[in-house]
């Protein structure tokens, strides 16, 4: 792994109002969606950010997008400072990173040809002539496995299968030449036979492309031999953070444990104790205080109820935000 | 691989708009309309050629020309001034048609700029443009109309112009909610993300969503604008040198049609008005069915009925609850061969028994499923097999038999069915509903109690009994959902994808709750669903199936430790092993088989590792494996083994 940084957030909020203030009431609410992320990814790096639905997840992956404003901190790409951009000011940033969404289903406009949507994005930022965004768009698409391109062109989206979509959707992005992919659930749609075909895409691409992904999931399960590191969310902010072996084999934030605890694992023979948390992850309007993991927490003491802690530097890589590790 | 993939998935290439001209092809009410707008379109067209008169002339009438009824030389009889009640029924439909075409095409461009405007920059735009509407909308169309075109000249333009600027409302709001739906659409988020500009996104991405519904309201814009251009001419508001079918009944009325008995010349122009009408209504209905498939109807209607007629012994096992034996489904589309959707599955269920029926998607689990319970959509037919349940062939049923099964004896958790609950009325009011309706004779005074008995099965707290869906989360949803399947203390649940789009830790309680149903009231559960990792966890028996038919069937055990048939193995490679985290995940390649494109041997043999010659033309039995009898495999190579 490269060491050369190439998008580092630092204490990154984004708060939504909720509520207008009405006759009876004057008070205004907020969801803090995203509470305080500091996160850095590096060139050729694949970061899987992990957590339940409802833990900011995909709010981060819009501020990065520069599709939502930050309410505080900063998004440094590239060593400048991309967080108040307007939008003709990030234009051309936005070559550099692209997104993948979570339904192929419905991110892919239905009455467009496959060929008007990976041209798109080269209409869009004016570049090449017809002949040469011929060839890019071939290229692209062939490099997200839809061989030989030719077969695809001239389809609308509702006749390919959904791994095919999600490789149209990764083609669109791949023909800007991106630095960057942010992937929000890439697979959760797809059939698991098709969610390998998808992954081992985005990891082809970063070894040949050298792009870094960051890859939004709620699943542990699927992030193994693909991510270098592994960021958990809760409620806003990283829970833990560390390479994929750290993460997985010694997590140390009960929350990360009791996630783990629960992925099904397939065989039969090694069917053991799962951690179950009751209830969901709870409304980010009010926002426990402590510890934000406490009412969910199995080993929760007095003390989680007071203290709010802070990140813990467990080793160069592993950091984890519990009192109660030792 | 990719080539494979597509000899497997190719449909023929079709553009949207011709899919959408096919569909409107085959409604015959559209159909109908659109031939009734064409004819009357072409007499407007070729009226000089068509009128056997012409309209202008008046000269050489006599007296007694006056009020003739129809003849052969006047087909539709004269009118006052003698003129030809026929030819001027052609001209005005030139006007007729001028005034509504026109003007509903300023309607629509001013309503569909509007709308569009309102929807996709929201803000003050939108308070503005939807205030304005409301306030016209509030104004009576008709006499406003009237008020502008006397106080202006009523001649053709400003007709035109008058009623297309009043009637752009209903459109600027159905247009800007239909805005709104796209521009939450993933895709226009993808667009923004690429860096399209606003102009682009509303060009490229909101326009061609919202022209379908634009062309509905076009039809109807195009009838209203008819009819106010009638109304106008009747009330004498219309370029007197122009015939319209509005001043011929204005004519015919203010000078003594109806006195002189002259029918002929109300009911021509009266003609004229419906036939437009009517045929735009059509069209516009007949557009609508197909821009908006909720109301087709092919959803979950009981099926055909079945063909297979002897009746067949059930195994003399007590302990089996369910037994399903060699059931095949068809599909049945006019001008086809019957596609085999499902062919000789069997399985069975003990009491208390977990049983996961794996295998992606279109590979027939869920037809499987509506097999058994006879609710296959329309097109679908049982062929073959019996399904033991009670000591009956569900197979053999009557509807009436089978409603009474239904629920009570087998019921089923729909996948996303946590969805369909009524937004507006309470859970337990539909609990309850779910209770007395399958039985009607369950006591009144029992029932709240029964419904607080079944929340509480599975974990709602009573306090959140009078609860709205809207309320519970999306856990709490599916929890309700299950307490609905287990109103009736059925003996079999089957659970079709019950989990898919909940996060892990809620799938990991949903699941908690199946199994201790499980060992609290002995259910026999039936866990549909691609989720390996969830059927190793939970399941004592596995079914694998493969394009309609079993690939193999076992205790879960030798699924994951023994497999024989090769799409079982592939399917275990590429699940994630969060045991082994280092190992990397391998995909099948291609796509489960279309219905109408089955290969002739082996379902499996085009995306299969191990495949050899008789694999492409013959398909395999259900093989025994040797040496264990709850083992079987559908393969030739577990034939080879024996």
């Amino acid at each position: 792994m490269s060491v050369e940084k190439i998008l580092e957030v630092r204490g990154l909020k984004k708060y939504f109002e909720v509520g207008r203030p009405s006759l009876f009431s004057r008070k205004t609410e907020s969801v803090h969606a995203v509470d305080g992320v500091d996160m850095t990814l590096h060139r050729s790096e694949v970061i899987a950010l992990v957590g339940e639905s409802g833990c900011g997840k995909s709010t981060l992956a819009l501020l990065l997008m520069g599709l939502e404003d930050p309410t505080d901190g900063t998004v440094v790409f590239e060593g400048r400072d991309i967080t108040h951009l307007n939008d003709s000011q990030r234009k051309p940033l936005r070559r550099k990173i692209q997104m993948v969404f979570q339904d192929p289903y419905e991110s892919l406009n239905p009455t467009q040809t496959i060929e008007e949507i990976v041209t798109e994005p080269l209409k869009v930022h004016g570049l090449g002539n017809a002949p040469d965004r011929a060839e890019r768009v071939r290229k692209a698409m062939e490099d997200a496995g839809l061989k030989p391109a030719e077969v695809y062109l001239k389809r609308y989206p509702h006749e390919l299968s959904g791994g095919q979509r999600q490789r149209v959707v990764i083609a669109s992005a791949l023909v800007l030449e991106p630095e960057v992919i942010v992937a929000d659930e890439p697979v959760s749609m797809l059939d698991v036979s098709i969610r390998a075909e998808v992954i081992n895409l985005l990891a082809e691409l970063r070894a040949t492309r050298r792009i870094a992904v960051i890859f939004i999931t709620h699943d542990l399960g699927s992030v193994g031999f693909f991510a270098d590191r592994v960021a958990v969310m809760y409620l806003g902010r990283i829970v833990e953070i560390g390479t994929m072996l750290e993460v997985l084999e010694q997590p140390q934030h009960p929350y990360t444990k009791a996630l783990l605890s629960v992925i099904p694992v397939p065989n039969p023979r090694l069917r053991r104790e799962r951690i179950i948390l009751q209830g969901e992850t709870p409304n980010p309007i009010n926002i426990p205080p402590g510890c934000r993991f406490h009412p969910r927490c199995p080993i929760a003491t007095e003390e989680c109820k007071l203290t709010d802690p802070a990140l813990l530097q467990l080793s160069d890589t592993h950091q984890a935000s519990c009192l109660l590790i030792k | 691989m990719t080539e494979l993939a597509l000899k497997t998935a190719a449909p023929p290439a079709s553009s949207y708009m011709l899919d959408f001209w096919r569909k409107l092809n085959k409604n015959r009410m559209g159909l109908v309309g659109l031939g009734m707008l064409v004819v009357i379109t072409l007499v407007a067209i070729f009226a000089p050629a068509i009128s056997p008169y012409d309209p202008s002339s008046t000269s050489g009438v006599g007296a007694s020309d006056i009020y003739q009824p129809p003849s052969a030389e006047h087909l539709f009889g004269t009118d006052d001034a003698g003129t030809d009640v026929f030819t001027n029924f052609i001209y005005g439909s030139r006007v007729s048609l001028t005034v509504g075409f026109f003007a509903a095409f300023i309607s629509i461009a001013v309503g569909g700029a509007l709308g569009i405007i309102a929807g996709f920059f929201g803000g003050r735009w939108e308070n503005f443009i939807m205030r304005l509407t409301d306030v016209m909308l509030v104004i009576p169309d008709l006499p406003l109309i009237v008020v502008i075109v006397a106080l202006t000249k009523p001649g053709l333009l400003n007709i035109i112009f008058v009623i297309g600027l009043i009637g752009w409302t209903t459109t600027a709001r159905v247009v800007r909610s239909q805005t709104l739906a796209v521009k939450s659409r993933k895709f226009v988020l993808r667009a923004r993300a690429i860096g399209a500009g606003r102009g682009h996104i509303i060009w490229r991405h909101i326009l061609p969503l919202v022209m379908p519904i634009l062309v509905v309201q076009a039809v109807l814009v195009v009838s209203l604008a008819v009819l106010n251009e009638s109304t106008l001419a009747f009330l004498g508001l219309s370029d007197p040198t122009k015939v319209s079918w509005g001043q011929m009944l204005n004519y015919a009325f203010g000078r003594g049609a109806m006195s002189t008995g002259a029918w002929w010349a109300l009911v021509a122009p009266g003609f004229g008005i419906v036939w437009v009408v009517l045929g735009l209504t059509l069209l516009g209905q007949g557009l609508e069915q197909v821009l908006n498939p909720r109301l087709d109807t092919h959803h979950l209607m009981p099926g055909r009925p079945n063909v297979k007629k002897e009746a067949e012994v059930r195994s003399d096992n007590a302990k089996l609850v369910l037994e399903v034996r060699n059931l095949s489904v068809d599909y049945i589309s006019e001008g086809k061969p019957p596609a085999h959707a499902i062919e000789n599955v069997g399985f069975t269920l003990k009491q208390g028994e977990l049983l996961g029926l794996v295998g992606e998607s279109g590979c027939g689990k869920t037809t499987l499923m509506l097999g058994l319970l006879r609710l296959l959509p329309q097109a679908g037919q049982v062929v073959n097999g019996s399904v033991f349940f009670g000591g009956k062939d569900l197979t053999m049923l009557s509807e009436e038999e089978m409603n009474t099964i239904r629920w009570s004896g087998i019921s089923i958790i729909f996948q996303g069915a946590m969805n369909a609950l009524n937004p507006v009325r309470t859970v337990s009011d539909q609990i309850g509903e779910a209770i007395t309706k399958h039985m009607p004779s369950f006591p009144k005074e029992k029932l709240q109690g029964r419904i607080t008995e079944l929340l509480d099965l599975v974990g709602i707290a009573s306090d959140h009994k009078d609860s709205f869906p809207h309320q519970y989360s999306g856990g709490m949803r599916q929890r309700a959902m299950i307490a609905m399947a287990l109103a009736c203390n059925p003996q079999v649940v089957i659970a079709d994808e019950p989990t898919t789009a909940l996060d892990v830790m809620v799938q990991a309680q949903i699941l908690e709750l199946l199994s201790e149903l499980r060992r609290k009231l002995g259910l026999a559960v039936i866990f549909v669903t691609h989720d390996l990792g969830v059927v190793a966890e939970m399941c004592d028996r596995v079914l694998v199936m493969y394009g309609g038919v079993t690939a193999e069937y076992a205790n879960v055990d030798t699924v994951y430790n023994d497999a024989r048939h090769p799409y079982t193995q592939e399917l275990l490679k590429a699940f994630p092993d969060l045991t082994k985290p280092k190992k990397k995940l391998s995909s099948i390649p291609g796509y489960p088989p279309r219905l109408d494109a089955l290969p002739p041997g082996c379902r499996f043999a085009p995306r299969c590792p191990a495949a050899f010659e008789r694999c492409q033309i013959e398909q395999p039995a259900i093989h025994a494996v040797a040496g264990d009898s709850n083992h079987v495999a559908s393969c030739h190579l577990v034939e080879a083994t024996k």
